[in-house]
């Protein structure tokens, strides 16, 4: 059996050794005439970091951390040729992913029914209808623990029951693909990847709270994401899977799509009701609740794309097996879409427990800058910044909610020291004004004066009152506020002030911004003493700031300056000052 | 009943009582710049939070019902607080020119401001500068000030059935206009007014028209005369802090003649001869057959507009008698410049008005200029003739009272209903009896088509024919009705009703737009009430006993219906676009 | 198409159950087609078909590496299961070429060793 040799640096070094190990590894292989039989292949990412130049040997799995050169001879000789483990050197690692919603992402094909169906597919659905009455789905839903994904993590099974429970000649049944959150895109991932499983899922929640249709409320940013549930319910229609009596049952159910038109604040169950129903997308006050009145005043159940994409797993391995997943009160698993500063960014399934550490570090790979981890944002806008001191916090609701953030719909943005604070939180902030209805005083001004303390912060004209200004507007927007987005929108303003006060300080009486990110609150000058009169600043600054030539010297032109940074990137000799 | 406890008094209450009228009944007034009782709670303004024990967050009174066993608390540093601060972030959001605003001193905004003690503005001043729009001529549009309650929007939407008004772009940009972005009288706009009479602010206000009252009355070389409209003398009163229903009448005749008028006339004189033509045409219809039935109102502008715009199909229902204002207008400048030998063109006619609308019938069609000159050359509203009186000076309270003059100003029973729902069928049907069988009613009263249930159906006995009737308010409530005519023809069927009033706002005329303000179904109630005893206490109750009404027919219009009547009294009616742009 | 029973679920299951030994996935999401997977896709296919080559090639969703995008996921006998990642055209036909012609493992290239399947 052929040997396959997998290497890579992953240490956090500024320089990659990779080739330097590959030429001194064949160098040995070639001594003992193995370069034909064993073949060594450089891998742009072998899943592990941080370990120093690791090794991975195939068929046998063996799996070697902080490899030294020196150990190359013992590795061929005796893992490769001997097939046999060297302990020493072994890297324990274990996938820390744990795939029930992405399950068929990337595996099957989504515009083709019978990749689902050849994947278990609608197998649970056969299940529910033909074995389970909705009450015995309900009793399986209420062991699994699951909460709802898309952030307030309201029981599932609880969530049903109600909607079971209401009285009326009609219910419907919704999927919220309204995802807004900004870095978070895992239901368009699972929307697009998978989408009978969402399909499934909204089939067997309409079977327990007795409805016969469905609608997926989708943002029409996602094309993609539409055509293929579009293409999903066309094929599953004619296969009968949708329609009436489903596998022969007394149990008929359709779907349609609803696009959403960009407005985050339609992720709001109620403002989303309206506008399916056409109105403008005002949130209403609750009670009473959409699983009592909800789409045109009937009993409506909303749940989220990720929450369904679960259903169907739970129903076909039953409840205990789901529950056994996660912490205590957070069951299952969570995807993450993990975004900024880090070294890979993408989406990520774990268990509920996982430390937010392992999925930064161990699984994101840290950041891409090699920099330290400054802070990481979770839940969108509606969540905090959590800092460096705190990542190894095991996710769950609860956990992140004492930190002073949330779970959300499972946005995870990274922040590295060159990231200002006060900076991402206005980021946030702006965010939930733009996106703000409108409808309640408390958001819809309060959020404005936030944004424009905050903007008077970063400029440097802040004054010492507007912190707990900031404050007396935040607990006014949480108490006051209409829906979730206005009562929410503080919350990276509140956490970074809890965490990072000092940097607001800095900001507000020493009018220094220290992560150089606020460009009224610093300066680039060229350091004289270690400029060589090169010109790379001169010839790379975008703005026509560098003044003077190669012989009497640069300047900086302050006014022209647009603090873009170039300049001090390209500098190799460190001689552009910041600060 | 639901038991529950508030700042730890015991209360019981219906069940769907909300937690702010709860709290109103055992005197605690939880502030709100949004709900208004006449409509569902929007909860935008978020001042009403409070307290409930066992929920995490606070709630809203004027939205969340009580429930058994709750535990509010409406008050606490932490409430108060909170709400100071989103009373701070919605002036900071809001013009301080309310030295000059039209709701000076009659302000919710300002009231909260004041109970709130604000001292000082924390906060950086954001007012936009959006145009007004004075298009209609009726209602002023002024979105800077509006603090976005959403209180207009639901009664022109939900209540009125208009869909005028809408909210245009999101978050802080949001601003209240028609949809489209478009003027008002481009609209769907009937001008009613509602929006007016709920906005909690100078936001939407009528067009003030005073100027050109004083202007007349100061110009020597007019001859001013006066009517005021049956709502307004019940309601004027609230204004100078009298009770809701008293009736003002004789003292509004002595203070409109202090105020310059020439003379003063009564819009119920109109109203009476609007029934001789308006229970003749009904007659016309119901015992000769000659024209449609049933026989449709029209003495509300609002109503007309709508029709026109929305149910043009049902032209041929409508009456085509005057409202009772226009045909005081143009009588006082034939019947009564010719009696009293003044040159019409002298004469300005002024009518005081529950309504905005008003202000747009003035020169609605060219029926409306009848007399040669405008019939009727400035309509205030009650609101409006309010501040005339305060800044003359007048002390209402203590005023003495007057008749008001001949030819034109004397009234029976029928003709001062009109202000109330369902009062315009009563009148026309005390006369349409007389009309139909030569006898006087030995009761007048009918009783079914009072009150304030949206739609009144009811059938009536003439001899022995029935006659079925329809009363409509508040312009939602219309669809029912007109619905019911539609399918009738539809189906070839006999027709549901023969006779249907309509008014646009809800209560009718002493609802109306023009009103003064903080109108609730209990001060509706009142308003009618004052009306019905005015009505009660005439001795003369049928507008065919009007003398005077007599006297005009027999020395100058000849008979309802007849020729003179034609040209002076009645109108026409057209289809118009729902938006004309 | 007749209704499907709970038996057809498992004929086309058990049908697909000795599916091709041979397989390329291309990352098709959002992320994959904005990164390029279109061309890949194409090119992929192209080559496959040049060479007259015994695989199966289909387009599926996001499997989570979007920094790495276009995302090819292959197996080929006798070759570990690897995930190519940041392909471009010159790539896609170097894959074809090297992985499933010649069956060696491109280096630089892969982002993930998927074990035991």
């Amino acid at each position: 059996m052929d040997k396959k040799v997998f290497i890579k640096d992953t240490s956090a070094g500024a320089k990659d050794q990779t080739r330097d190990f590959y030429t001194a590894f064949i160098d040995q292989l070639r001594q003992r005439k193995l370069e034909n039989s064993v073949q060594l292949i450089r891998v742009a990412d072998i899943g592990v970091y941080n370990q120093g130049i690791v090794v991975r040997i195939t068929p046998d799995d063996f799996l070697y951390g902080h490899v030294e050169p020196k150990d190359i001879p013992r590795i061929i000789d005796e893992s490769v040729v001997g097939g046999k483990r060297i302990d020493s050197l072994v890297c324990h690692h274990v996938s820390k992913q744990f795939r029930i919603v992405l399950r068929n992402c990337g595996v099957i094909d989504p515009e083709n029914i019978d990749d689902y169906i050849a994947a278990d597919g609608y197998q649970a659905l056969a299940k529910v209808l033909t074995e389970m009455t909705p009450e015995q789905v309900l009793d399986e839903m209420k062991k699994s623990g699951l909460r709802g994904r898309g952030g307030a993590g309201y029981p599932t099974w609880m969530k049903w029951k109600m909607t079971r429970q209401a009285q009326a000649d009609r219910k419907f049944m919704i999927c919220n693909g309204d995802e807004g959150d900004p870095g978070a895109y895992m239901d368009r991932s699972v929307l697009e990847g998978d989408p009978h499983s969402v399909i499934e899922g909204m089939m067997i929640a309409g079977y327990v709270i007795g409805a016969s249709l469905g609608y997926f409320y989708i943002r029409a940013e996602y094309p993609l994401a539409i055509d293929r549930i579009q293409k999903a319910i066309d094929q599953a229609r004619e296969r009968g899977l949708l329609g009436e009596k489903i596998f022969g049952t007394s149990f008929s159910f359709d779907l349609d799509i609803r696009l959403g038109a960009g407005a985050f604040v339609c992720g709001e169950e109620t403002a989303l009701i309206a506008s399916i129903e056409g109105k403008r997308g005002y949130p209403r006050p609750r009670p009473p609740f959409p699983s009592v009145k909800g789409l045109w005043e009937k009993p409506t159940c909303i749940n989220n794309v990720e929450t369904l994409a679960n259903i169907s797993a739970i129903l076909l391995r039953g409840g205990d097996w789901f529950s056994a997943i996660g912490t205590d009160t957070s069951k299952g698993t969570k995807v993450f879409a993990v975004t900024g500063k880090v070294k890979n960014s993408g989406l990520v399934e774990v268990p509920m427990g996982t430390t937010l550490s392992e999925i930064v570090m161990d699984i994101s790979g840290g950041t891409a800058s090699k920099k330290r981890v400054k802070a990481v944002q979770t839940g969108g806008p509606s969540g905090g910044m959590i800092p460096e001191d705190f990542l190894n916090t095991p996710v769950s609701y609860e956990t992140l909610q004492k930190l002073g953030s949330i779970m959300g719909s499972g946005g995870m943005i990274v922040m590295d020291e060159n990231d200002c604070m006060v900076d991402i939180a206005k980021f946030y902030l702006r965010f939930c004004v733009d996106e703000s209805c409108g409808k309640c005083a408390p958001c819809r001004i309060g959020g404005t004066q936030m944004l424009n303390m905050l903007e008077k912060i970063s400029d440097g004209t802040g004054v010492s009152d507007d912190i707990p200004r900031l404050k007396r507007v935040s607990a006014a927007m949480q108490n006051a506020s209409l829906c979730g987005l206005g009562q929410t929108a503080p919350n990276p303003v509140l956490s970074s002030l809890l965490y990072f006060e000092d940097e607001y300080r800095a900001h507000i009486v020493d009018k220094k911004c220290p992560a150089c990110r606020c460009g009224a609150l610093f300066r680039y000058a060229i350091i004289q003493d270690k400029c060589v009169n090169c010109g790379l600043c001169f010839r790379n600054c975008p703005a026509g700031a560098i003044l003077g030539d190669k012989q009497s010297g640069y300047t900086i032109d302050e006014d022209k300056c647009t603090k873009c940074g170039r300049c001090f990137e390209v500098c190799r000799l460190n001689a552009i000052f910041r600060g | 009943m639901i038991k529950a406890i508030i700042n730890e008094i015991p209360v019981e209450v219906p069940e769907g009582t909300t937690i702010l009228e709860a709290a109103r009944k055992v005197q605690i007034n939880i502030p709100t710049l949004c709900k208004h009782p006449d409509l569902t709670a929007s909860a935008a303004c978020g001042l009403c939070v409070v307290k409930v024990r066992k929920s995490r967050k606070l709630l809203r009174a004027c939205c969340t019902p009580i429930e058994e066993g709750m535990d509010i608390l409406t008050h606490d540093p932490e409430i108060v607080s909170t709400r100071r601060t989103v009373v701070e972030l919605i002036l900071s959001n809001h013009p301080d020119d309310c030295l000059t605003c039209g709701r000076n001193n009659n302000c919710e905004l300002q009231t909260v401001a004041a109970n709130f003690g604000i001292r000082t503005e924390s906060f950086h001043k954001f007012v936009r500068d959006i145009p007004k729009d004075d298009s209609t001529g009726s209602i002023m549009l002024e979105p800077s000030k509006c603090i976005k309650c959403g209180r207009c929007v639901e009664v022109c939407q939900q209540i009125q059935d208009v869909w005028a008004l809408s909210f245009l772009q999101r978050g802080f940009h949001t601003r209240i206009a028609p949809a489209g972005d478009i003027k008002l009288n481009e609209s769907p706009c009937v001008k009613c007014g509602q929006c007016s009479a709920h906005c909690p602010t100078g936001a939407i206000f009528e067009q003030d028209d005073t100027v050109k009252v004083w202007r007349a009355l100061q110009d020597p070389e007019k001859y001013c005369v006066v009517q005021i409209a049956p709502a307004v003398r019940v309601a004027i009163g609230e204004a100078f802090g009298m009770a809701p229903g008293v009736n003002l009448t004789r003292r509004l005749y002595a203070l409109l003649r202090r105020l310059g008028f020439d003379a003063v006339f009564d819009t119920n004189f109109g109203a009476d001869v609007t029934i001789m033509e308006e229970a003749s045409e009904f007659v016309e219809r119901f015992v000769h057959k000659k024209g449609k039935l049933p026989l449709i109102t029209t003495c509300c502008p609002s109503w007309v507009d709508f029709m026109e715009k929305f149910h043009p199909d049902m032209i041929p229902h409508f009456s085509s008698c005057k409202s009772p204002h226009e045909i005081v207008g143009v009588l006082s400048k034939t019947y009564y410049a010719k009696e009293k030998k003044i040159d019409p063109e002298k004469i300005v006619m002024v009518s005081i008005m529950p309504c905005t609308a008003k202000k747009y019938e003035l020169t609605r069609t060219d029926e409306m200029f009848a007399s040669g000159y405008q019939d009727v050359d400035i309509a205030i509203t009650t609101r409006e003739l309010a501040r005339m009186i305060k800044q003359a000076g007048l002390d209402f309270a203590h005023f003495p009272e007057e008749d008001a003059d001949h030819i034109l100003g004397d009234y029976t029973g029928a003709g001062v209903i009109f202000g109330a729902t369902g009062g315009v069928m009563e009148a026309a049907l005390r006369t349409a009896y007389f009309l139909v069988t030569e006898k006087n009613l030995g009761k007048v009263d009918f009783m079914n088509v009072r009150g304030l249930k949206g739609v009144k159906e009811a059938s009536i006995m003439i001899d022995s024919t029935k006659i079925n009737v329809a009363i409509a308010h508040g312009l939602a409530n219309v669809e029912y009705v007109i619905n019911r005519i539609r399918e009738a023809q539809k189906k070839g069927e006999p027709m549901p009703y023969d006779f249907i009033e309509v008014m646009a706002c809800p209560g009718g005329c002493i609802g109306g737009g023009g009103q003064p303000y903080g109108v609730t179904d209990e001060i509706r109630l009142l308003r009618s009430k004052g009306l019905y005893q005015d009505d009660q206490e005439k001795s003369l109750r049928c507008s065919h006993d009007n003398a005077f009404v007599q006297k005009l027919y027999n020395e100058f219009l000849g008979k309802p219906l007849g020729k003179r009547s034609h040209e002076l009294l009645h109108t026409e009616y057209k289809s118009r676009p729902v938006y004309s742009r | 198409m007749n209704k499907m029973t709970v038996e057809d679920l498992k004929k086309i299951k058990d049908g697909r159950a000795n599916g091709k030994k041979n397989w390329i996935r291309v990352g098709y999401s959002t992320c994959g087609i904005a990164a390029g997977a279109d061309e890949v896709f194409a090119t992929l296919t192209e080559e496959i078909k040049k060479q007259n080559l015994d695989v199966e090639i289909k387009k599926c969703g996001c499997i989570g590496m979007c920094y790495a995008e276009p995302l090819v996921e292959i197996q080929t006998e006798g070759l570990p299961r690897v995930f190519y990642g940041k392909v471009d055209k010159d790539t896609a036909a170097k894959i074809v070429e090297k992985h499933i012609g010649g069956k060696m493992l491109l280096n630089d290239r892969i982002y993930q060793v998927k074990l035991n399947s």
